[in-house]
């Protein structure tokens, strides 16, 4: 019963870290708007899901708009990058990718038994290090998970966040912002 | 927004079916993406933090490409250091080599191809696959070809990951619309008028290490910094050279001078050709060397008999006995002289004469081949493989300089003022396909106006870069590169050990990668690999030459005998002896017939530039050490050494206009061009009344650079009127005027 009740809890985590990947059809399908609409209804939210669906689920026009969007907040973006998902950006100095802080991020994966699957992957992307949580929830490694979020995460999601909300009113990007806020946030 | 519920609860909760049945549905789906991380267990890392040192590979922050060895701890790269096996920097690199680290992780980098689904100027981007980008590029190239003929594409390349794709273009493609900023806005005019003096190419091959003299004609060494360059002129100077520095500012080099000539911008041939003349009418020139090896010298004295101490003092705003003074220091120390051919040259539209000049006076002081005179080292033999040239009769056909019979002397390549004219008006024939690989015309050409004009009447424009240049704002489609720590290159730097009197050596350094570019964070790929994969949708797959950037390489590194692994295993260098460079002579062509009969100057001649409008004092430009001109810009340790550009101003005329350093100035040039941005004053008595100096490359306009966006002033924007050298086509790029604005008052600059 615990186990399969914990399992489930990463998957929830799993599902966040994919909602930060490039957006493609092959993901945005009809399971993963199932799967969000239920979230979102679970929790009392007043987000508009049937919309977000109609729009982008299947919908070829629908999805460009959403790539581009990803490519303006995330990838490369004339005036600029709204919010690089990278923490060095948030918490090091020099606003550089790989600073001290994702240096940390890959030792604490190393030190969980984790290694990144690319030689030069950036440690600290939104999606790995949700990912991440979700792997460790997946062991039963709760307290490592909440040691995670209370030592890294939380110092530059909200960071981040708010730069994503200054920078795009996109309902999908600002759903699922408030669903990873709800899943990392300290509780008492 | 305030939650109603807990996460525990929530999860608590989570057993209820609908949520159960859309978590299960969503698994089922099997539409996650592949997992980021692999198991490992955990094996403590010792106190070095497992650092482990690759050495190989070279340089790119600037294009002098010391060699390299990178310090990485756990795959991040952390340090970059001079390789120890080096004979050329050593173990030293610069500033910006250093700052390397931080090219490689700059979060503005280009990561995906993408597609410009807005305007040119003002796009917006769509992160599109390699194959649909190529599949774009392929068939906008091959449209304009069927239209207009491979000849309607040209292209801006610059550097060595452009090279290939370069010739690809040149030889299989066949335009002859190529355009390399390294040539027509660099050194193009020096290696011209070398080749067409001495017979050899210049570089900047004087043995500064063992000269008794070394002048140097705007070269700043020391603002200007290519390590094992800076090294042969300390050393140099440490053995006892005499220094002289022709400049009208008090550059670096100047304050080690032993003679400061404070020249008039624009008129360093005429000071050439009096230190020549006077040479030769007191006969204090080497007569054996030109005796055995000059070319047409009686037509030379003739024509330059005019050119006396007097005549130069005027022109050049300097004392007649100055210019004796240096002629007389020449000739005593000659022929261990180092004649300085200098690199960025570019400066008034005249400089073939002023490097034919330099060259001649090269020979007049018999300084070829001897110790402390110009020579060459003797580099490895390396095979030369690149793309079949199948198109090459066809691009020659219809060269724009050929067809116009103009610009005879041009270096390799299309002049960029003829090809950009050629472009906005469609003659003699419509280009209409632009492709920039590497190189940043926005910042590279002057007059912007006209290279933007260009650019909004293309068909199609790609550009393929490592950031997100000013030139990629205006890209239809825009292909990430690799950078210079992650890639194969097919390019090898080879040379001798940096100081000729020396144990002789050569060398042989590949291009390998320092860091592996294995990543889910982007796309990048290298020259190779992009130019293949078009080839092929081109039609001209069966002229690959490799299918790789590694197999390339082997292929030219067969031609030295040697192989990419075992260069490897030689830890990045390979070296083999060398052999004694002095003792060589050319010819020098005093007079030059083929100059002659293409309507030139045979021999060396001064011509006026412009004065300026009264009001206003000449721009000059050039460099500051911890930059690469615009290249640098963005890099947030050389940003935060030199954020911006200062404005140097004379200090009589800063006191007369009310201005002190510190001041925050704009310029405005003499078609009432205004720079955009402020720069910050520096008044000094190191400049002359006449100029106003600051450095080249800044004034980034891309909001894309986050460092580098609108600091400093960007000269380029004023260089409205740039000049084009008549020999070689290149530009004249210190040809601007300007007047100084503050707090949106324009003030004249006094006489």
């Amino acid at each position: 019963m615990n186990n399969s009740k914990s399992n489930n809890h990463a998957d929830f985590y799993g599902f966040l870290a994919q909602s930060f990947r490039y957006p493609e059809q092959a993901w945005l399908g009809e399971p993963y708007f199932d799967l969000l609409d239920s979230i979102v209804q679970n929790l009392d939210l007043d987000n508009d899901t049937l919309g977000l669906r109609q729009t982008y689920c299947a919908n070829q026009e629908g999805l460009e708009i959403l790539q581009i969007e990803y490519t303006r907040l995330f990838i490369n973006a004339t005036p600029s990058v709204i919010a690089p998902p990278y923490s060095s950006v948030y918490l090091d100095q020099e606003g550089n990718l790989y600073g001290p802080s994702a240096v940390w991020v890959r030792r604490f994966y190393q030190q969980n038994g984790f290694e990144l699957a690319g030689d030069a992957d950036i440690p600290d992307h939104l999606a790995l290090e949700l990912e991440f949580i979700a792997l460790l929830i997946d062991e039963h490694q709760e307290e490592v998970a909440e040691q995670f979020l209370n030592e890294h995460f939380r110092r530059w999601f909200p960071l981040f966040r708010a730069r994503v909300l200054s920078g795009s009113t996109n309902k999908f990007y600002s759903t699922l912002l408030t669903l990873v806020d709800f899943f990392t946030r300290e509780e008492p | 927004m305030a939650f109603q519920m807990t996460r525990r609860s929530f999860l608590q909760a989570s057993a209820s079916a609908a949520l159960t049945t859309a978590l299960s549905g969503w698994l089922v789906s099997g539409a996650q993406a592949k997992s980021g991380f692999v198991r490992k267990p955990f094996t403590a890392p010792g106190s070095f933090g497992d650092t482990t040192t690759v050495s190989g590979s070279f340089c790119e922050m600037c294009f002098w490409r010391c060699q390299l060895v990178g310090k990485l701890r756990d795959g991040k790269l952390v340090k970059l250091e001079g390789n120890p096996k080096s004979v050329d920097n050593g173990v030293s690199i610069c500033a910006r080599g250093n700052a390397g680290v931080k090219l490689l992780y700059d979060q503005d980098r280009l990561k995906y191809p993408l597609k410009n689904v807005g305007k040119r100027g003002a796009p917006v981007w769509k992160r599109i696959s390699w194959d649909e980008a190529l599949d774009e590029c392929a068939s906008r190239l091959q449209g304009v070809i069927k239209n207009n003929g491979a000849q309607g594409i040209a292209m801006f390349p610059h550097g060595c990951s452009a090279t290939y794709p370069m010739h690809y273009f040149e030889h299989v493609v066949g335009t002859p619309n190529v355009s390399e900023a390294s040539f027509f806005q660099c050194r193009g005019p020096r290696d011209m008028a070398y080749l067409n003096t001495l017979g050899v190419q210049a570089d900047e091959s004087v043995d500064m290490p063992n000269a008794k003299a070394i002048l140097l004609v705007g070269t700043h060494i020391g603002e200007n910094i290519h390590v094992s360059h800076v090294k042969q002129y300390l050393k140099g100077l440490e053995n006892g050279a005499k220094l002289i520095v022709i400049d009208p500012r008090f550059s670096s080099s100047a304050s080690k001078a032993d003679i400061w000539v404070q020249i008039k911008p624009g008129t360093d041939t005429a000071f050439l050709l009096a230190i020549m003349n006077y040479l030769v009418k007191k006969g204090a020139y080497d007569k054996a060397y030109v005796q055995k090896n000059g070319e047409g010298f009686d037509k030379f004295t003739k024509a330059i008999a005019h050119a006396d101490l007097d005549w130069a003092a005027k022109i050049c705003d300097v004392p007649a006995a100055q210019i004796k003074e240096v002629a007389d220091l020449l000739a005593k120390n000659a022929p261990h002289v180092s004649i300085h051919p200098g690199r960025h040259v570019t400066w008034y539209g005249n400089d073939f004469q002023r490097e034919r000049a330099l060259a001649c006076l090269t020979g007049l002081l018999g300084a070829i081949g001897v110790k402390g005179g110009f020579v060459k080292g003797k580099g490895p033999k390396l095979a030369n493989v690149s793309w079949p040239n199948i198109a090459g009769e066809h691009a020659e056909e219809f060269a724009l300089h050929k067809k116009a019979e103009k610009h005879v002397f041009s270096p390799p390549g299309t002049p960029t003022q003829m090809l950009r004219d050629a472009a906005i008006s469609n003659k003699p024939y419509p280009i209409n396909a632009c492709i920039a690989w590497g190189q940043n015309p926005i910042q590279t050409i002057p007059g912007q106006q006209d290279t933007i004009k260009m650019l909004q009447k293309m068909d199609f424009v790609m550009v393929v870069d490592v950031m997100p240049t000013d030139i990629t704002m205006y890209a239809d489609i825009l292909l990430p590169e690799l950078s210079y720590l992650e890639r194969y290159d097919y390019f090898v730097k080879s040379g001798v050990q940096w100081n000729l009197n020396d144990k002789h050596q050569q060398y042989i350094a590949p291009r390998t990668p320092l860091v592996s570019s294995l990543s889910a964070d982007h796309q990048r790929k290298d020259s190779v690999w992009i130019t293949n994969e078009l080839a092929k949708r081109m039609g001209h797959a069966e002229h690959i030459p490799a299918a790789t950037t590694e197999e390339l390489l082997d292929k030219v590194l067969a031609g030295g005998n040697i192989s990419l692994a075992q260069i490897k295993k030689e830890n990045g260098i390979h070296l083999q002896p060398g052999s004694d460079p002095y003792g060589v002579s050319y010819p020098v062509k005093f007079f030059n017939d083929e100059l002659a009969d293409a309507g030139y100057p045979g021999v060396p001649n001064y011509t006026p530039v412009p004065e300026p409008p009264k009001g206003f004092a000449r721009l000059v430009y050039g460099r500051v050490p911890v930059h690469t001109f615009n290249r640098s810009q963005n890099n947030v340790w050389l940003n935060a050494e030199m954020p911006e550009n200062p404005i140097w101003l004379n200090h009589e005329t800063a006191h007369k206009l009310g201005l002190k350093s510190g001041d925050r100035v704009n310029l405005v040039n003499q078609d009432g061009v205004i720079s955009a941005t402020t720069s910050i004053l520096k008044v000094t008595q190191g400049i002359r009344k006449d100029t106003i100096f600051t450095a080249h490359g800044y004034g980034t306009k891309n909001p894309a650079m986050t460092n580098a966006a609108n600091k400093g002033i960007d000269d380029q924007a004023l260089i409205t009127k740039p000049a084009v050298d008549p020999e070689t086509g290149a530009h004249g790029m210190r040809t601007s005027f300007v007047r100084i604005m503050k707090d949106g008052k324009v003030l004249n600059i006094p006489v």
